[in-house]
């Protein structure tokens, strides 16, 4: 089980992809505390890192893990957790302090149930948790979301590159479902270079001027500058990151939206109708932050209403409906955790939607 | 095409092992195939199953409400799933451990005592593979070379001594006479 595979197609739990895909991308330490369903992360991590070498420490909690991938991201080193839901939770702190700090934190975060201990089963509970987050102060945590084991590969290398490139804590955002399973996928290369990160990293003072990494700053002025330079790299990143996939949208009246790996039962249900001759298309955020918004607002004036899928009990919908900003109607269809709504019962919510 | 398998039994049988040769047959025929497990407070001796679902497009999802092919180890296993296949799918049934009983009349079934047979061969715990090539025959959707591959595939090197036993395990299931249950 513990082989990183290059090149081959092989059919591979989602938990493995993710990790195998983490060493490739070149993850040089992994700190994490095991939670179901993604304790494969972090088995996986503890055979492999010991024999190439690099980091892994199993952390005695979570808050500890995210301090142990502040304190590493700190040295220039490419570093990652992964959790789940309530322990995610528990990194909230953390990650605002990573932020602010312009830490490139990795987390790998698989959707359970919730809210508290909730249960083990897939659910997308956490886009809020994700996207809004529980830290304080002003700060955004990149945010990928993938619908299949190939694009949890493909979008952990994707997570590893923007949170280097933007000196951001970047999480990927799957879930239980998509962690637990095996689907063929092809791993190929790191598709990305790498960041040289000397000119800030701590990595030694001897013979320069010496470096402090703090997100204490006591003087109002400089505050002020320091937030509305992390708020320039979100601006950025939402003119240059913003991915999405869609189709049958142009002449739809009604656009369904979901994401993950829901999403591919929303597409399975629109096929369905479109198949009956229902005008219905499909848009997907892959980046959830940032939120395809300018899209959204494109769409919002060709359809007439925008559905929003999701198991939870209605969080991606206020991100469209902020989109769309009351021009059309946006509906929400849910419910809040477990096994993933069938094709079947979501073509009927989506017909009842243009009837 | 889509077609969907469940294979399910006690802990222990197997079963998970059986679906991840399966969905690795699919994968070397160049299918779209998802792999799910039941998970939960699952343990050795408690009941177990996972679905496969075969594509040529996109998987569209798992947790179907019916399969077109289900696998039953166990009575506990027959007793949840006979009702979940699909119209006119198959159920294979493993004698060993279950009742040879028809509460439907709109699909097929196939009884065998899968674990006895395997057990006959040299070893139970080749009952499922055994499964595997009654499955083949039945569903004529995989043949059993692809299954001595994908079974290759999932082998750790220092089990690669049980491939010829367990090719012999599914040919025996793929000749079972499956004419009675035709009649």
């Amino acid at each position: 089980m513990v082989e990183v595979l290059n090149n081959k197609k092989v059919l591979t739990k989602g938990n493995y992809a993710i990790a195998n895909a983490a060493v490739i991308a070149g993850c040089d330490c992994y700190f994490g505390y095991p939670i179901t369903p993604q304790s494969e992360i972090g088995e996986f991590m503890s055979g492999k890192m010991q024999e190439l070498n690099r980091g892994y420490v199993s952390a005695e909690s979570e808050l500890a893990a995210i301090n142990m991938c502040i304190g590493a991201c700190a040295t220039g080193k490419k570093a990652m957790t992964s959790s789940s839901s309530c322990a995610i939770a528990l990194m909230q702190e953390g990650l605002s302090y990573a932020t602010s700090d312009e830490l490139p934190v990795v987390v790998i975060s698989v959707m359970r149930g919730g809210p508290g201990l909730g249960n083990i089963f897939p659910s997308q509970g956490d886009y809020n948790q994700a996207t809004i987050g529980g830290g304080d102060g002003d700060y955004k945590v990149i945010v990928l979301s993938p619908s299949t084991v190939q694009e949890a590969v493909d979008l952990t290398y994707k997570t590893f590159h923007l949170a280097h490139k933007y000196r951001n804590p970047a999480m990927l955002l799957a879930d239980g479902l998509l962690g637990q399973m095996m689907e063929p996928v092809e791993f190929g290369e790191y598709p990305y270079k790498d960041f040289d990160h000397s000119s800030w990293a701590l990595s030694g003072a001897k013979g320069r001027k010496q470096r402090i990494i703090r997100s204490y700053s006591p003087v109002e002025a400089p505050q002020c500058d320091h937030i509305r330079h992390l708020f320039d790299k979100y601006k950025q990143m939402e003119e240059n990151e913003v991915m999405f996939e869609e189709f049958w949208t142009e002449d739809a009246d009604l656009i369904v939206t979901s994401f993950g790996s829901l999403s591919r039962n929303v597409k399975a249900a629109i096929k369905q109708l479109r198949a009956k001759g229902l005008k219905i298309g499909f848009f997907r955020p892959i980046t959830l932050f940032p939120f395809p918004n300018k899209r959204v607002q494109e769409l919002a004036n060709k359809t007439k209403k925008f559905l929003a899928i999701e198991v939870n009990m209605g969080q991606m919908v206020r991100d469209v409906r902020l989109a769309v900003n009351g021009k059309i109607p946006v509906e929400f269809y849910g419910k809040p955790v477990g096994s993933w709504p069938s094709v079947e019962e979501l073509a009927e919510a989506i017909e009842r939607e243009v009837k | 095409m889509e077609k969907n398998f469940l294979i399910a039994g006690f802990g222990g049988q197997g079963v998970l092992l059986a679906g991840e040769v399966l969905a690795n047959a699919f994968m070397l025929m160049d299918k779209n195939v998802t792999w799910y497990p039941c998970y939960g407070a699952e343990m050795r001796g408690g009941t177990v199953n996972c679905e496969i679902v075969m594509s040529d497009d996109e998987v569209s999802s798992v947790n179907k409400a019916e399969a077109d092919f289900i696998v039953v180890l166990n009575q506990a296993s027959f007793d949840k799933f006979e009702n979940k296949v699909k119209k006119g799918g198959y159920l294979i049934v493993n004698t060993t451990l279950a009742e040879e009983k028809r509460n439907r009349s709109d699909i097929e079934y196939i009884f065998a005592p899968i674990a006895q047979m395997a057990e006959d061969l040299g070893n139970v715990k080749m009952a499922n593979m055994l499964a595997l090539g009654l499955l083949s025959r039945a569903s004529k959707l995989f043949s059993v070379d692809i299954l001595e591959k994908a079974l290759d595939n999932v082998l750790p090197p220092h089990r690669k001594n049980l491939l010829p036993m367990n090719k012999t395990a599914m040919e025996m299931g793929y000749k079972y006479d499956l004419l009675p249950i035709n009649c």
